[in-house]
């Protein structure tokens, strides 16, 4: 039983990690502009399908994918910026159904081009098993988590330390202050999309090396980051880790414990409980929900 | 709703649809289907435009409505249209269920109720020794026989959908009209100031929160004793949630007839023309759809519309 | 003028159709809904595929009946089946066809019942169907027969047991694990939903708890390989790994050539195909012909499905008894050999018979390896993908 328990928090705390990457981007888009990008598991799926594309087509690792698709996905993040702000009333509710929309549009683009056959890498080394004394994961799964580590860690000291950073901080807490003090607000909000953009390119090239992908993941996707965003509270860039982690070993704790068909349930009622209960996240500052 | 307005649209659903097409089952159950859609989306507007409160998880009402309804005819012998209202009912009690959700805003509620969807379809998927699990409920007795008229054929349930939509309709403008719907009104406009004056803004919320899952679940009701058959994945469906959606935001939630005819207008552009144009993928369209409606027009089509009607009648006058 | 224009082009084509129509007197349409759109548009378009090879092979051998295919798109959905069914009864068909989902099946039956009409399918996933003139060539006891008949005839004493909680699969999952807990085999199950991501914490399980002899999956194609994975790096003490569907396919393989290797997975060719008979031969060679590809089971079903009902809709022609439900009489007396083995329906309208094999991936291979009489070749066992 020990045994289990110690690999299902492992492996938990592993799909924490892609899941933190995943969801990184939608977080920091919601705590700069407060719009939740619904088409933001979008991104990743672009991204992962760029890495095939690559593979398949020019014989190349799938890890050299990332700078095309960091291109490809930053364009469209831009255009779903541009048409976010276009968006005069009722903004926090109409970027919902506008992200949602353009979500669809683009599953169904990923579709159109690429068919609804699932893919993944056939380069092997990627499943390759790493194994820790008595832990056991993939190379790919490992790669993955220390990624969302390592990202997570730049973008909390960029947002800390530069200028930019503090920036999208300003604006984040106060608009009009931060318009006031010569802070131009589109160009900081642009900037909080495109690096959505890029941690979104990365966690999908990631995925395609890890994991299955097929054209209807990236509702799945959204969802997931979108829980995550919540645990963490706005404006939390760790929070964000911690609170991928907790839903990922609670995940693999539900299935070794309890139930693998109650996977899905242990996220849901984990999210019911921090909205209802603990109104700003884990660990996001003061906010008004309700 | 404006008699003028009622008349006509009353001689176009009773007389002039049934006349024209009512032998045709295949136009009939288009708009069978259609008009299910339409009635998710009216009680989805009821709550979005009286309520202030967009949601994520109306297939919840549905599915619970769908197999409570079924369940009840089949176990316990209810006649279908008292299963039908218990249908509503229950899925009214399932809402209770949300409430804390309720002092949670815009996306977090939106959020929480997909969750609590999300949920329901779990527990219809677990609880196996009620619902039959994964396998679903099949045998669901059709809509009856009365006085010699079949109600299950296509033109039967279609009157009844048509009907049960048009009574939501009434009861929507009723509400509306009401000192409810005015201090809902100004509950929008401020809810600290409301409070003030000292109407409980919860407490209204709530009993939107319960009217739209009321009719939400009759609607699932009507729908399973339709198909005949329901499963955990098909009954809590998210496309429950998200067609009607995109019919309200096609044909505006601020009136009355914008749910009805986005609801009709999209499924009808859906399955005659996008489909037809586009084959594997048409489901694009919807997203364009909705994307372009929330840029261009907010409030959708049918002030759009309103809006150019009354121009061209002052130019005229 | 443009108006005048246009009415003489469509009375021209009326008078040309009807014309036609007359030439050609013995058309029969035969309607068909399956899910060309959708999530579910990747196995509708194959089952169509086989359906329309059917209707181009029966046109051709037939002189004397013609049939004429709609194929219609429900999207899995059973309001628009039940819509596709009405508008292709209008259209005039004198039986339909429909492949899957279950509630796209049920919905569309429903309509063709009350038309008094024969509803075929390949795809309906309950155990009893309650529609008057259903058949289907198929049944889920096919999959089960074959599932536990492989892991018996291996003499496992335990078997743990990995499935979707979907309709379908929990079926099929539970039926095998029936049938093997009868012969005394010991059964843990592990139902998962499709979120799943990792399947580590299950294997887990299996590996240090169950400590089975054999590992079965019963699910879709993404999570096979989730699992194989999942399984590669824990790497449990099994013999060997049997799932169902969706994994002996020449596609899979092609695409995941080391996941899958040794992995056991029902099917109804062996890959490259080794048809015994003509029929299979034929069909084979027709499908690569028109389709460019290699035929897969879904195909298959499509084929069989059409070839024989288009049959019994020629014999009902023949004995002129097409408007009194002479179709469905026809269907009862069906009794022959196809490319997937014996047809007869029964009184439910299921096909008894119907038995899948089970093919395992070698090299770049797919022999059947079970049953016996129908094997191309030797079992790799004990045989595991690492």
């Amino acid at each position: 039983m020990f045994d289990l328990i110690l690999q299902a928090t492992y492996s938990g705390l592993l799909s924490g990690g892609s899941y933190a990457l995943i969801a990184l981007g939608l977080a920091l888009v919601f705590g700069t502009m407060r719009v939740i990008n619904l088409a933001h598991g979008e991104f990743v799926l672009l991204a992962a399908y760029i890495a095939y594309t690559v593979e398949s087509q020019m014989d190349w690792n799938p890890l050299l994918a990332l700078p095309i698709s960091v291109v490809v996905v930053c364009i469209t993040a831009a255009i779903v910026y541009l048409l976010v702000t276009r968006l005069d009333k009722n903004r926090e509710m109409n970027s919902l159904i506008l992200t949602f929309g353009l979500g669809v549009i683009l599953t169904n683009l990923v579709l159109f081009i690429w068919k609804a056959d699932i893919h993944s890498t056939s380069v092997g080394w990627f499943q390759e098993a790493v194994v820790l004394g008595p832990l056991y994961s993939m190379r790919s799964e490992l790669l993955f988590f220390i990624t969302s580590v390592v990202m997570v860690a730049i973008l909390w000291v960029w947002l800390d330390k530069s200028w930019y950073g503090r920036a999208v901080r300003a604006v984040s807490s106060n608009r009009d202050a931060a318009k006031l003090m010569g802070i131009n607000p589109h160009v900081t909000e642009l900037i909080s999309f495109l690096i959505a953009g890029i941690l979104a390119s990365f966690s999908g090239v990631a995925l395609y090396c890890a994991s299955v992908i097929q054209p209807a993941l990236g509702n799945a996707l959204t969802i997931k980051a979108f829980i995550i965003t919540i645990l963490a509270g706005i404006g939390s860039i760790p929070g964000v880790l911690i609170g991928a982690v907790l839903l990922g070993v609670s995940e693999a704790l539900t299935i070794t414990l309890l139930s693998s068909a109650l996977q899905e349930l242990t996220g849901m009622l984990l999210l019911l409980f921090v909205l209802l209960a603990l109104p700003n996240g884990l660990f996001g500052r003061a906010g008004r929900r309700g | 709703m404006k008699i003028r307005f009622l008349l006509p649209v009353l001689a176009v659903v009773y007389l002039a649809i049934p006349y024209l097409w009512g032998g045709n089952n295949y136009v009939m159950s288009l708009l069978v289907a259609a008009f299910i859609i339409a009635g998710v989306a009216l009680a989805w507007a009821l709550l979005a435009n009286l309520g202030g409160m967009v949601s994520f998880g109306h297939s919840a009402f549905f599915g619970v409505g769908a197999y409570l309804s079924a369940l009840l005819c089949i176990n316990y012998r209810l006649p279908v249209l008292a299963g039908i209202l218990m249908g509503g009912i229950g899925a009214a009690v399932a809402s209770i269920a949300m409430l804390p959700a309720l002092r949670l805003r815009g996306p977090y509620f939106a959020l929480a109720v997909l969750a609590y969807a999300n949920i329901f379809k779990i527990l219809a998927m677990e609880f196996k020794g009620i619902t039959e699990g994964a396998a679903g409920v099949t045998n669901i007795p059709a809509l009856p026989t009365v006085m010699g008229f079949d109600f299950s054929s296509k033109l039967g349930t279609y009157l009844v959908i048509v009907t049960i939509v048009l009574l939501f309709t009434g009861s929507y403008h009723l509400i509306r009209v009401s000192h409810y719907g005015a201090a809902l009104k100004a509950m929008h406009d401020s809810e600290d100031a409301t409070r003030v004056v000292g109407v409980n803004s919860t407490l209204l919320k709530a009993m939107m929160l319960f009217v739209s899952a009321f009719m939400t679940g009759v609607v699932g009701a009507v729908n399973a004793h339709y198909i005949n058959f329901i499963d955990p994945d098909y009954a809590f469906d998210l496309g429950w949630t998200l067609l009607p959606m995109v019919a309200v935001v096609f044909g505006g939630y601020r009136t009355l007839m914008g749910p009805l005819v986005g609801a009709v207008g999209i499924f009808m552009l859906d399955q005659l023309v996008f489909k037809a144009l586009i084959g594997t993928g048409h489901q694009i369209m919807l997203g364009a759809v909705l994307a372009v409606m929330v840029l261009f027009s907010p409030d959708g089509l049918v002030p759009l519309i309103g809006d150019k009607w009354k121009r061209i009648r002052r130019a005229q006058a | 003028m443009e108006f005048a224009k246009k009415l003489a082009q469509t009375a021209a084509i009326l008078s040309l159709a009807a014309f036609a129509s007359t030439a050609v007197a013995d058309e029969f349409v035969v309607g068909s809904n399956l899910p060309l759109t959708g999530p579910q548009a990747r196995w509708g378009q194959e089952v169509a595929e086989g359906f329309k090879l059917a209707t181009e092979a029966f046109n051709r051998g037939s002189a004397k009946h013609k049939i004429k295919l709609i194929v219609t798109d429900d999207e899995g959905n059973p309001a628009k089946a039940s819509a596709a069914a009405e508008k292709m009864i209008s259209d005039g068909a004198v039986a339909l066809y429909g492949g899957f989902p279950t509630p796209a099946v049920v919905g569309a039956a429903n309509v063709a019942t009350k038309a008094g009409l024969v509803y075929m399918s390949s795809g309906y996933g309950g155990t009893k169907a309650d529609f008057k003139n259903f058949f289907q060539i198929n049944a889920i006891s096919g999959y089960q027969k074959a599932i536990a008949g492989t892991m018996l005839d291996m003499g496992a004493k335990s078997v743990s047991l990995i499935h979707n909680t979907k309709e379908g699969s929990a079926y099929v999952a539970t039926a095998v694990a029936k049938a093997l807990t009868d012969k005394g085999v010991k059964v843990t199950m592990h139902p998962y939903d499709s979120a799943i991501a990792d399947f580590k914490p299950i294997i887990n399980k299996i590996k240090l708890q169950d400590r089975p002899e054999l590992i079965s999956m019963v699910g879709y194609e993404s999570e096979y390989i989730g699992m194989l994975r999942a399984a590669k790096v824990l790497k449990p003490e099994v013999k060997a790994i049997v799932c169902a569907y969706g994994v002996a396919t020449p596609k899979m393989m092609a695409d995941f050539p080391a996941e899958l290797q040794n992995v056991y997975g029902t099917t109804m060719l062996s890959y490259p195909a080794e048809f015994a008979t003509k029929d299979g031969k034929e069909f084979a060679e027709a499908f690569k012909k028109t389709f460019n590809k290699d035929p897969d089971y879904l195909a298959q079903f499509g084929y069989v499905s059409g070839q024989v009902l288009f049959e019994a809709i020629a014999r009902a022609a023949n004995a002129g008894t097409i408007a009194k439900g002479g179709i469905a009489a026809e269907m009862r007396k069906t009794d022959r050999e196809t490319i997937t083995g014996r047809v007869t329906f029964d009184e439910t309208g299921f096909n008894p018979h119907f038995v899948l094999r089970m093919g395992q991936i070698q090299g770049n291979k797919i022999p059947l390896i079970w049953p016996k009489e129908a094997a191309t070749g030797k079992m790799n066992f004990p045989g595991l993908p690492w």
